[in-house]
Protein backbone atom coordinates (compact mmCIF):
# COMPACT_ATOMS: atom_id res chain seq x y z
CA UNK A 1 0.00 0.00 0.00
CA UNK A 2 1.25 3.09 -0.93
CA UNK A 3 0.38 6.94 -1.86
CA UNK A 4 2.81 7.39 -5.83
CA UNK A 5 2.62 10.92 -7.19
CA UNK A 6 4.10 10.38 -10.80
CA UNK A 7 5.12 14.20 -12.75
CA UNK A 8 2.83 16.39 -10.56
CA UNK A 9 2.35 19.86 -11.34
CA UNK A 10 -0.08 22.44 -10.51
CA UNK A 11 0.06 26.43 -11.30
CA UNK A 12 -2.47 28.82 -10.26
CA UNK A 13 -3.93 31.31 -11.97
CA UNK A 14 -3.45 35.20 -11.01
CA UNK A 15 -5.39 38.42 -11.32
CA UNK A 16 -4.45 39.96 -14.60
CA UNK A 17 -4.41 36.57 -16.16
CA UNK A 18 -0.75 35.64 -15.87
CA UNK A 19 -0.61 31.82 -13.68
CA UNK A 20 1.84 30.90 -11.29
CA UNK A 21 3.64 27.58 -11.75
CA UNK A 22 4.01 26.15 -7.22
CA UNK A 23 4.82 22.48 -8.16
CA UNK A 24 7.05 21.83 -11.41
CA UNK A 25 6.72 18.06 -11.40
CA UNK A 26 6.67 16.31 -8.35
CA UNK A 27 7.69 12.48 -8.18
CA UNK A 28 7.58 10.48 -4.67
CA UNK A 29 6.22 7.11 -3.55
CA UNK A 30 4.94 7.40 0.59
CA UNK A 31 4.58 4.01 1.60
CA UNK A 32 2.39 2.29 4.54
CA UNK A 33 4.05 3.04 7.99
CA UNK A 34 6.01 6.34 6.99
CA UNK A 35 5.98 9.22 8.92
CA UNK A 36 7.35 11.92 6.03
CA UNK A 37 8.51 15.47 7.89
CA UNK A 38 8.27 17.65 4.28
CA UNK A 39 9.96 21.32 4.69
CA UNK A 40 9.88 24.08 2.72
CA UNK A 41 9.89 27.71 2.89
CA UNK A 42 6.60 29.95 2.96
CA UNK A 43 5.15 29.84 -0.28
CA UNK A 44 6.91 26.91 -1.61
CA UNK A 45 3.78 24.91 -2.20
CA UNK A 46 3.27 22.66 0.62
CA UNK A 47 -0.47 23.18 1.25
CA UNK A 48 -0.66 22.98 -2.32
CA UNK A 49 1.02 19.67 -2.38
CA UNK A 50 -0.85 18.39 0.57
CA UNK A 51 -4.37 19.60 -1.13
CA UNK A 52 -3.39 17.16 -4.32
CA UNK A 53 -2.59 14.22 -2.25
CA UNK A 54 -5.94 14.37 -0.71
CA UNK A 55 -7.79 14.43 -3.86
CA UNK A 56 -9.70 18.03 -3.05
CA UNK A 57 -7.79 19.47 -6.29
CA UNK A 58 -6.57 17.70 -9.34
CA UNK A 59 -3.17 18.08 -10.88
CA UNK A 60 -2.75 19.75 -14.33
CA UNK A 61 -0.82 17.09 -15.44
CA UNK A 62 0.89 14.24 -13.79
CA UNK A 63 -0.68 11.22 -11.70
CA UNK A 64 -1.69 10.27 -8.17
CA UNK A 65 -1.87 6.88 -7.16
CA UNK A 66 -3.80 5.97 -4.39
CA UNK A 67 -3.82 2.76 -2.10
CA UNK A 68 -4.97 3.93 1.09
CA UNK A 69 -7.86 5.95 2.82
CA UNK A 70 -6.17 9.42 3.02
CA UNK A 71 -7.48 12.09 5.72
CA UNK A 72 -7.87 15.91 4.83
CA UNK A 73 -5.56 17.97 5.16
CA UNK A 74 -5.51 19.07 8.88
CA UNK A 75 -4.60 22.03 10.61
CA UNK A 76 -6.76 24.55 8.81
CA UNK A 77 -11.02 24.74 9.58
CA UNK A 78 -11.63 22.60 6.22
CA UNK A 79 -13.59 19.83 5.61
CA UNK A 80 -16.21 21.44 8.48
CA UNK A 81 -19.50 23.41 8.19
CA UNK A 82 -19.29 26.49 10.15
CA UNK A 83 -23.24 26.50 10.48
CA UNK A 84 -23.72 23.75 12.42
CA UNK A 85 -22.47 22.44 15.36
CA UNK A 86 -19.38 20.39 16.08
CA UNK A 87 -21.43 17.81 17.10
CA UNK A 88 -23.48 17.95 13.53
CA UNK A 89 -20.18 17.46 11.87
CA UNK A 90 -19.18 14.69 13.61
CA UNK A 91 -22.52 12.95 13.28
CA UNK A 92 -21.99 13.82 9.38
CA UNK A 93 -18.57 12.13 9.54
CA UNK A 94 -19.88 9.10 10.98
CA UNK A 95 -22.56 8.96 8.30
CA UNK A 96 -20.69 9.34 5.36
CA UNK A 97 -17.34 7.12 6.47
CA UNK A 98 -19.96 4.19 7.77
CA UNK A 99 -18.95 4.86 11.44
CA UNK A 100 -21.43 4.40 14.60
CA UNK A 101 -22.93 7.81 15.00
CA UNK A 102 -23.21 7.83 18.63
CA UNK A 103 -19.45 6.49 19.33
CA UNK A 104 -18.63 8.72 17.17
CA UNK A 105 -20.18 11.68 18.57
CA UNK A 106 -18.92 10.48 21.96
CA UNK A 107 -15.15 9.94 20.73
CA UNK A 108 -14.93 13.87 19.31
CA UNK A 109 -16.49 15.24 22.06
CA UNK A 110 -13.76 13.51 24.11
CA UNK A 111 -11.05 14.28 22.23
CA UNK A 112 -11.75 17.68 21.10
CA UNK A 113 -12.53 19.00 24.85
CA UNK A 114 -15.05 21.77 23.18
CA UNK A 115 -16.99 22.05 26.34
CA UNK A 116 -20.57 23.43 25.79
CA UNK A 117 -19.42 24.56 22.28
CA UNK A 118 -19.39 21.72 21.03
CA UNK A 119 -23.24 21.87 20.54
CA UNK A 120 -22.96 25.30 18.86
CA UNK A 121 -22.74 26.26 15.33
CA UNK A 122 -18.77 26.11 14.44
CA UNK A 123 -18.55 29.36 13.26
CA UNK A 124 -18.32 30.62 17.07
CA UNK A 125 -15.39 28.54 17.34
CA UNK A 126 -12.03 30.06 17.59
CA UNK A 127 -9.37 29.13 15.48
CA UNK A 128 -7.56 26.13 18.06
CA UNK A 129 -10.87 25.17 18.83
CA UNK A 130 -11.60 24.17 14.76
CA UNK A 131 -8.34 22.83 14.54
CA UNK A 132 -9.26 20.57 17.55
CA UNK A 133 -12.23 19.48 15.90
CA UNK A 134 -11.09 18.91 12.87
CA UNK A 135 -8.23 16.59 14.52
CA UNK A 136 -11.05 14.58 16.36
CA UNK A 137 -13.12 14.31 13.64
CA UNK A 138 -10.09 12.85 11.09
CA UNK A 139 -9.56 10.75 14.02
CA UNK A 140 -12.68 9.10 14.31
CA UNK A 141 -12.53 8.15 10.60
CA UNK A 142 -9.57 6.50 11.36
CA UNK A 143 -7.35 7.22 8.09
CA UNK A 144 -4.66 4.95 6.47
CA UNK A 145 -3.19 8.06 5.61
CA UNK A 146 -2.81 11.58 7.74
CA UNK A 147 -2.40 14.67 6.40
CA UNK A 148 -0.98 17.73 8.61
CA UNK A 149 -0.29 20.98 8.70
CA UNK A 150 2.46 22.43 10.98
CA UNK A 151 -0.45 24.26 13.32
CA UNK A 152 -1.95 20.71 14.51
CA UNK A 153 1.87 20.70 16.44
CA UNK A 154 1.94 24.19 17.22
CA UNK A 155 -1.38 25.00 18.58
CA UNK A 156 -1.89 25.58 22.86
CA UNK A 157 0.55 22.55 24.49
CA UNK A 158 -1.70 20.37 26.18
CA UNK A 159 -3.51 19.65 23.37
CA UNK A 160 -0.40 19.55 21.19
CA UNK A 161 0.72 17.04 23.52
CA UNK A 162 -1.83 14.52 23.38
CA UNK A 163 -2.58 15.30 19.45
CA UNK A 164 1.02 13.70 19.32
CA UNK A 165 0.14 11.00 21.36
CA UNK A 166 -3.29 10.16 19.31
CA UNK A 167 -0.77 10.03 16.32
CA UNK A 168 2.35 7.73 17.20
CA UNK A 169 -0.15 5.47 18.48
CA UNK A 170 -1.33 5.19 14.94
CA UNK A 171 2.04 5.40 13.47
CA UNK A 172 2.97 2.23 13.54
CA UNK A 173 -0.16 1.09 11.20
CA UNK A 174 -0.86 4.54 9.26
CA UNK A 175 1.42 7.05 6.89
CA UNK A 176 1.68 10.52 8.00
CA UNK A 177 3.06 13.47 5.93
CA UNK A 178 3.57 16.49 8.14
CA UNK A 179 4.33 19.91 5.84
CA UNK A 180 6.22 22.46 7.97
CA UNK A 181 8.35 25.56 7.91
CA UNK A 182 10.07 24.33 10.78
CA UNK A 183 12.68 21.36 11.23
CA UNK A 184 11.76 21.34 15.00
CA UNK A 185 8.19 20.66 14.37
CA UNK A 186 9.23 17.47 12.00
CA UNK A 187 11.49 15.69 13.95
CA UNK A 188 8.88 15.43 16.93
CA UNK A 189 6.17 13.76 14.58
CA UNK A 190 8.88 12.47 12.07
CA UNK A 191 11.24 9.48 10.83
CA UNK A 192 12.22 10.68 7.31
CA UNK A 193 12.12 13.89 5.49
CA UNK A 194 11.67 15.70 1.97
CA UNK A 195 12.56 19.32 1.25
CA UNK A 196 10.29 21.16 -0.99
CA UNK A 197 11.98 24.00 -3.57
CA UNK A 198 11.22 25.14 -6.48
CA UNK A 199 8.05 23.51 -7.20
CA UNK A 200 10.17 20.04 -6.45
CA UNK A 201 10.58 17.78 -4.20
CA UNK A 202 13.54 15.94 -2.88
CA UNK A 203 12.93 12.52 -0.28
CA UNK A 204 16.16 12.05 2.38
CA UNK A 205 16.09 8.44 3.75
CA UNK A 206 17.37 10.21 6.74
CA UNK A 207 15.63 13.01 8.65
CA UNK A 208 18.88 14.92 9.94
CA UNK A 209 20.15 14.71 6.22
CA UNK A 210 16.76 16.47 5.11
CA UNK A 211 16.77 19.08 7.60
CA UNK A 212 20.80 20.04 6.75
CA UNK A 213 19.62 19.83 3.06
CA UNK A 214 16.61 22.54 4.15
CA UNK A 215 19.02 24.83 5.93
CA UNK A 216 21.44 24.60 3.07
CA UNK A 217 19.33 25.36 0.82
CA UNK B 1 -9.56 -2.33 3.21
CA UNK B 2 -9.51 0.70 1.49
CA UNK B 3 -12.08 1.75 -1.24
CA UNK B 4 -9.91 2.72 -3.48
CA UNK B 5 -7.34 -0.34 -3.41
CA UNK B 6 -7.18 -1.82 -7.07
CA UNK B 7 -9.11 -4.88 -7.94
CA UNK B 8 -12.38 -5.76 -9.03
CA UNK B 9 -15.15 -2.71 -8.06
CA UNK B 10 -17.54 -4.16 -5.48
CA UNK B 11 -20.65 -2.14 -7.05
CA UNK B 12 -23.06 -3.16 -4.34
CA UNK B 13 -20.55 -1.82 -1.67
CA UNK B 14 -20.15 1.64 -4.17
CA UNK B 15 -23.96 1.67 -4.39
CA UNK B 16 -24.28 1.51 -0.85
CA UNK B 17 -21.76 4.08 -0.22
CA UNK B 18 -23.36 6.29 -2.86
CA UNK B 19 -26.84 6.15 -1.06
CA UNK B 20 -24.82 7.18 2.79
CA UNK B 21 -23.43 9.88 1.23
CA UNK B 22 -26.36 11.22 -0.50
CA UNK B 23 -28.43 10.53 2.90
CA UNK B 24 -26.10 12.74 5.03
CA UNK B 25 -25.94 15.70 2.31
CA UNK B 26 -29.54 15.50 2.53
CA UNK B 27 -29.27 15.99 6.06
CA UNK B 28 -26.78 18.40 6.03
CA UNK B 29 -28.76 20.54 3.49
CA UNK B 30 -31.81 20.76 5.78
CA UNK B 31 -29.65 21.70 9.22
CA UNK B 32 -27.78 24.46 7.30
CA UNK B 33 -30.48 25.64 5.42
CA UNK B 34 -33.08 25.71 8.19
CA UNK B 35 -31.37 25.00 11.19
CA UNK B 36 -33.60 24.12 14.64
CA UNK B 37 -34.90 26.97 15.31
CA UNK B 38 -38.76 28.44 15.11
CA UNK B 39 -40.16 26.14 12.28
CA UNK B 40 -36.83 24.06 11.65
CA UNK B 41 -37.75 21.58 8.45
CA UNK B 42 -41.28 22.87 8.04
CA UNK B 43 -39.78 25.67 6.45
CA UNK B 44 -39.13 23.64 3.52
CA UNK B 45 -42.98 23.47 3.18
CA UNK B 46 -43.91 26.85 4.24
CA UNK B 47 -41.85 28.79 1.87
CA UNK B 48 -43.79 27.28 -1.57
CA UNK B 49 -46.26 27.10 0.71
CA UNK B 50 -46.67 30.66 1.24
CA UNK B 51 -45.68 32.09 -1.80
CA UNK B 52 -48.46 29.83 -3.51
CA UNK B 53 -51.41 30.84 -1.75
CA UNK B 54 -50.01 34.06 -1.92
CA UNK B 55 -49.68 34.22 -5.75
CA UNK B 56 -52.95 32.32 -6.07
CA UNK B 57 -55.18 34.43 -3.52
CA UNK B 58 -53.66 37.47 -5.65
CA UNK B 59 -55.59 36.08 -8.61
CA UNK B 60 -58.63 35.06 -7.60
CA UNK B 61 -58.97 38.68 -5.99
CA UNK B 62 -58.70 40.43 -9.02
CA UNK B 63 -61.05 38.02 -10.21
CA UNK B 64 -59.81 37.01 -14.34
CA UNK B 65 -61.81 34.23 -16.06
CA UNK B 66 -59.53 31.80 -17.55
CA UNK B 67 -60.01 30.30 -20.93
CA UNK B 68 -62.25 26.51 -20.93
CA UNK B 69 -63.13 27.68 -17.38
CA UNK B 70 -60.72 27.04 -15.54
CA UNK B 71 -60.20 27.02 -11.78
CA UNK B 72 -58.25 30.47 -10.85
CA UNK B 73 -56.86 29.48 -7.68
CA UNK B 74 -56.12 25.99 -9.03
CA UNK B 75 -54.35 27.27 -12.06
CA UNK B 76 -52.81 29.50 -10.59
CA UNK B 77 -51.30 27.78 -7.63
CA UNK B 78 -50.24 24.21 -9.60
CA UNK B 79 -48.74 26.59 -12.07
CA UNK B 80 -47.15 28.75 -9.62
CA UNK B 81 -45.51 25.88 -7.56
CA UNK B 82 -43.69 23.94 -9.97
CA UNK B 83 -42.37 26.78 -11.45
CA UNK B 84 -40.76 27.50 -8.19
CA UNK B 85 -39.41 24.26 -7.79
CA UNK B 86 -37.64 24.71 -11.34
CA UNK B 87 -36.44 28.79 -10.26
CA UNK B 88 -35.22 27.49 -7.10
CA UNK B 89 -32.83 24.82 -8.80
CA UNK B 90 -31.98 27.10 -11.74
CA UNK B 91 -31.13 30.34 -9.19
CA UNK B 92 -29.37 27.96 -6.15
CA UNK B 93 -27.07 26.14 -8.82
CA UNK B 94 -24.20 28.45 -9.20
CA UNK B 95 -23.84 29.29 -5.57
CA UNK B 96 -23.87 25.63 -4.84
CA UNK B 97 -20.37 24.65 -5.64
CA UNK B 98 -18.61 27.79 -3.89
CA UNK B 99 -21.45 26.91 -0.62
CA UNK B 100 -19.75 23.60 -0.51
CA UNK B 101 -16.39 23.33 -1.82
CA UNK B 102 -15.51 22.03 2.23
CA UNK B 103 -17.31 18.51 1.51
CA UNK B 104 -14.78 18.17 -1.06
CA UNK B 105 -12.20 17.70 1.51
CA UNK B 106 -14.22 14.15 1.86
CA UNK B 107 -13.08 12.34 -1.26
CA UNK B 108 -16.09 10.14 -1.54
CA UNK B 109 -18.21 13.11 -2.13
CA UNK B 110 -18.23 14.55 -5.70
CA UNK B 111 -19.59 17.76 -7.24
CA UNK B 112 -22.66 15.28 -8.30
CA UNK B 113 -23.55 14.20 -5.30
CA UNK B 114 -24.01 17.89 -3.74
CA UNK B 115 -25.82 18.78 -6.58
CA UNK B 116 -28.38 15.39 -6.55
CA UNK B 117 -28.73 16.59 -3.02
CA UNK B 118 -29.81 20.03 -3.01
CA UNK B 119 -32.16 18.68 -5.84
CA UNK B 120 -33.92 15.63 -4.77
CA UNK B 121 -34.57 17.78 -1.56
CA UNK B 122 -35.69 20.62 -3.39
CA UNK B 123 -37.89 18.72 -5.89
CA UNK B 124 -39.37 16.79 -3.13
CA UNK B 125 -39.85 19.90 -0.86
CA UNK B 126 -41.74 20.88 -3.89
CA UNK B 127 -43.62 17.80 -4.56
CA UNK B 128 -44.88 18.12 -0.92
CA UNK B 129 -46.68 21.03 -1.21
CA UNK B 130 -48.22 20.33 -4.27
CA UNK B 131 -49.40 17.65 -2.79
CA UNK B 132 -50.78 19.82 0.59
CA UNK B 133 -52.15 22.18 -1.83
CA UNK B 134 -54.06 19.25 -3.99
CA UNK B 135 -55.11 17.72 -1.45
CA UNK B 136 -57.10 20.66 -0.11
CA UNK B 137 -58.57 21.71 -3.18
CA UNK B 138 -59.93 18.36 -3.39
CA UNK B 139 -60.95 18.53 -0.14
CA UNK B 140 -62.43 22.22 -0.13
CA UNK B 141 -63.43 22.70 -3.74
CA UNK B 142 -63.91 19.26 -4.73
CA UNK B 143 -61.06 19.69 -7.67
CA UNK B 144 -59.13 16.35 -7.51
CA UNK B 145 -56.10 15.57 -10.14
CA UNK B 146 -57.68 13.44 -12.61
CA UNK B 147 -54.62 11.33 -12.97
CA UNK B 148 -52.20 12.20 -10.02
CA UNK B 149 -49.48 9.94 -11.92
CA UNK B 150 -48.72 12.29 -14.44
CA UNK B 151 -48.60 15.31 -12.29
CA UNK B 152 -45.76 13.08 -10.70
CA UNK B 153 -44.34 12.36 -14.40
CA UNK B 154 -44.15 16.07 -15.36
CA UNK B 155 -42.81 17.14 -11.98
CA UNK B 156 -39.82 14.96 -12.44
CA UNK B 157 -39.38 15.73 -15.37
CA UNK B 158 -39.62 19.63 -14.83
CA UNK B 159 -36.84 18.39 -11.93
CA UNK B 160 -34.52 16.23 -14.30
CA UNK B 161 -34.82 19.07 -16.52
CA UNK B 162 -34.13 22.03 -14.15
CA UNK B 163 -31.36 19.73 -12.46
CA UNK B 164 -29.49 18.72 -16.07
CA UNK B 165 -29.43 23.19 -17.04
CA UNK B 166 -28.33 23.60 -13.07
CA UNK B 167 -24.99 21.48 -13.83
CA UNK B 168 -24.17 23.18 -16.58
CA UNK B 169 -24.75 26.37 -14.68
CA UNK B 170 -22.67 25.13 -11.46
CA UNK B 171 -19.88 24.52 -14.12
CA UNK B 172 -19.97 27.76 -15.56
CA UNK B 173 -19.86 29.38 -12.28
CA UNK B 174 -16.46 27.88 -11.77
CA UNK B 175 -15.41 30.14 -14.24
CA UNK B 176 -16.82 32.99 -13.54
CA UNK B 177 -18.86 35.15 -11.06
CA UNK B 178 -21.09 36.34 -13.94
CA UNK B 179 -23.21 33.56 -14.32
CA UNK B 180 -24.50 34.29 -10.72
CA UNK B 181 -24.77 37.80 -11.47
CA UNK B 182 -27.25 37.63 -14.28
CA UNK B 183 -29.43 33.81 -13.47
CA UNK B 184 -31.45 35.84 -11.32
CA UNK B 185 -32.20 38.03 -14.27
CA UNK B 186 -32.71 35.52 -16.93
CA UNK B 187 -35.12 33.20 -14.58
CA UNK B 188 -37.18 36.66 -14.12
CA UNK B 189 -37.76 37.79 -17.54
CA UNK B 190 -37.91 34.06 -18.90
CA UNK B 191 -40.85 33.55 -16.56
CA UNK B 192 -43.52 34.04 -18.81
CA UNK B 193 -42.16 31.41 -21.27
CA UNK B 194 -41.70 28.94 -19.19
CA UNK B 195 -45.81 27.73 -19.61
CA UNK B 196 -45.88 27.97 -16.13
CA UNK B 197 -48.37 30.49 -16.38
CA UNK B 198 -50.27 30.01 -19.61
CA UNK B 199 -51.59 27.05 -21.87
CA UNK B 200 -50.99 25.75 -25.28
CA UNK B 201 -54.42 25.79 -26.40
CA UNK B 202 -54.45 29.60 -25.09
CA UNK B 203 -52.33 30.57 -27.84
CA UNK B 204 -52.48 31.76 -31.67
CA UNK B 205 -51.67 28.22 -34.10
CA UNK B 206 -48.08 29.64 -35.33
CA UNK B 207 -47.31 31.13 -31.43
CA UNK B 208 -48.31 27.56 -30.54
CA UNK B 209 -45.36 25.93 -32.59
CA UNK B 210 -42.78 28.78 -30.94
CA UNK B 211 -43.76 27.99 -27.90
CA UNK B 212 -43.67 24.10 -28.17
CA UNK B 213 -40.28 25.00 -28.74
CA UNK B 214 -39.75 25.91 -25.28
CA UNK B 215 -39.16 21.82 -23.39
CA UNK B 216 -40.46 22.89 -20.07
CA UNK B 217 -43.42 23.96 -21.72
CA UNK B 218 -43.96 20.05 -22.21
CA UNK B 219 -43.38 19.27 -18.51
CA UNK B 220 -46.47 21.86 -17.61
CA UNK B 221 -48.50 20.91 -20.22
CA UNK B 222 -48.04 17.39 -18.65
CA UNK B 223 -49.07 18.49 -15.15
CA UNK B 224 -51.79 20.39 -16.64
CA UNK B 225 -53.23 17.05 -17.98
CA UNK B 226 -52.85 15.41 -15.18
CA UNK B 227 -54.74 17.51 -12.71
CA UNK B 228 -57.45 19.14 -15.62
CA UNK B 229 -57.78 15.56 -17.35
CA UNK B 230 -59.45 16.03 -20.58
CA UNK B 231 -61.27 19.46 -19.60
CA UNK B 232 -59.09 21.19 -21.42
CA UNK B 233 -56.65 20.57 -24.61
CA UNK B 234 -53.11 19.36 -23.46
CA UNK B 235 -50.70 19.64 -26.00
CA UNK B 236 -47.18 17.83 -25.46
CA UNK B 237 -44.29 15.50 -26.32
CA UNK B 238 -43.17 12.95 -24.08
CA UNK B 239 -40.01 12.22 -26.67
CA UNK B 240 -39.01 15.89 -26.81
CA UNK B 241 -38.90 16.35 -23.19
CA UNK B 242 -37.31 13.16 -22.78
CA UNK B 243 -34.46 14.46 -25.15
CA UNK B 244 -34.29 17.80 -23.62
CA UNK B 245 -33.57 15.97 -20.17
CA UNK B 246 -31.26 13.49 -21.91
CA UNK B 247 -29.36 16.41 -23.44
CA UNK B 248 -29.07 18.90 -20.63
CA UNK B 249 -27.78 16.24 -18.31
CA UNK B 250 -25.00 14.78 -20.56
CA UNK B 251 -23.73 18.41 -21.15
CA UNK B 252 -24.26 19.39 -17.27
CA UNK B 253 -21.93 16.27 -16.70
CA UNK B 254 -19.00 16.57 -18.82
CA UNK B 255 -18.81 20.47 -18.60
CA UNK B 256 -18.71 19.77 -14.55
CA UNK B 257 -16.37 16.89 -15.01
CA UNK B 258 -13.99 19.34 -16.60
CA UNK B 259 -14.75 22.20 -14.48
CA UNK B 260 -13.92 20.37 -11.22
CA UNK B 261 -10.63 19.24 -12.63
CA UNK B 262 -9.52 23.78 -12.59
CA UNK B 263 -11.74 24.23 -9.31
CA UNK B 264 -9.54 25.82 -6.55
CA UNK B 265 -10.72 24.98 -2.77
Amino acid sequence: MSIRLENVHKSYKLHGGSSKAVLRGVNAVFAKGEAVGILGRNGAGKSTLLRLISGVEYPEAGRIHREMSISWPLGHAAAMHYSISGADNARFIARIYEKPIAETVEFVEGFAELGQYYRQPVRTYSSGMMTRLGLALSLAVDFDCYLLDEVVAAGDSRFAERCRAALLDRRARSTMLMVSHQAETVRAFCTSGAVLKDGRLTRYEDLDQAIAAYHAG
Amino acid sequence: MSASVAGPVDWGRALRIQFRVLGALILREMSTRFGRENLGYLWLFAEPLMLGSAIGALHLVTGHGLPGGLHVLMFWVTGYVPFYMFRSVINRSPTSVLANQSLLYHRRITLLDIMVARNLLEGGAVMGTLAIFLAAFGMALDLWPKQPALVVFGMMALLAMSHGAGLMLAAGAIYTDLIDRVIHLITYITMPFTGAFFMVFWLPTDLQHQALLIPTVHCFELIRHGLFGTAVPTTYDIGYMVAWIIGLNLAGLLTLRIARRRLVV
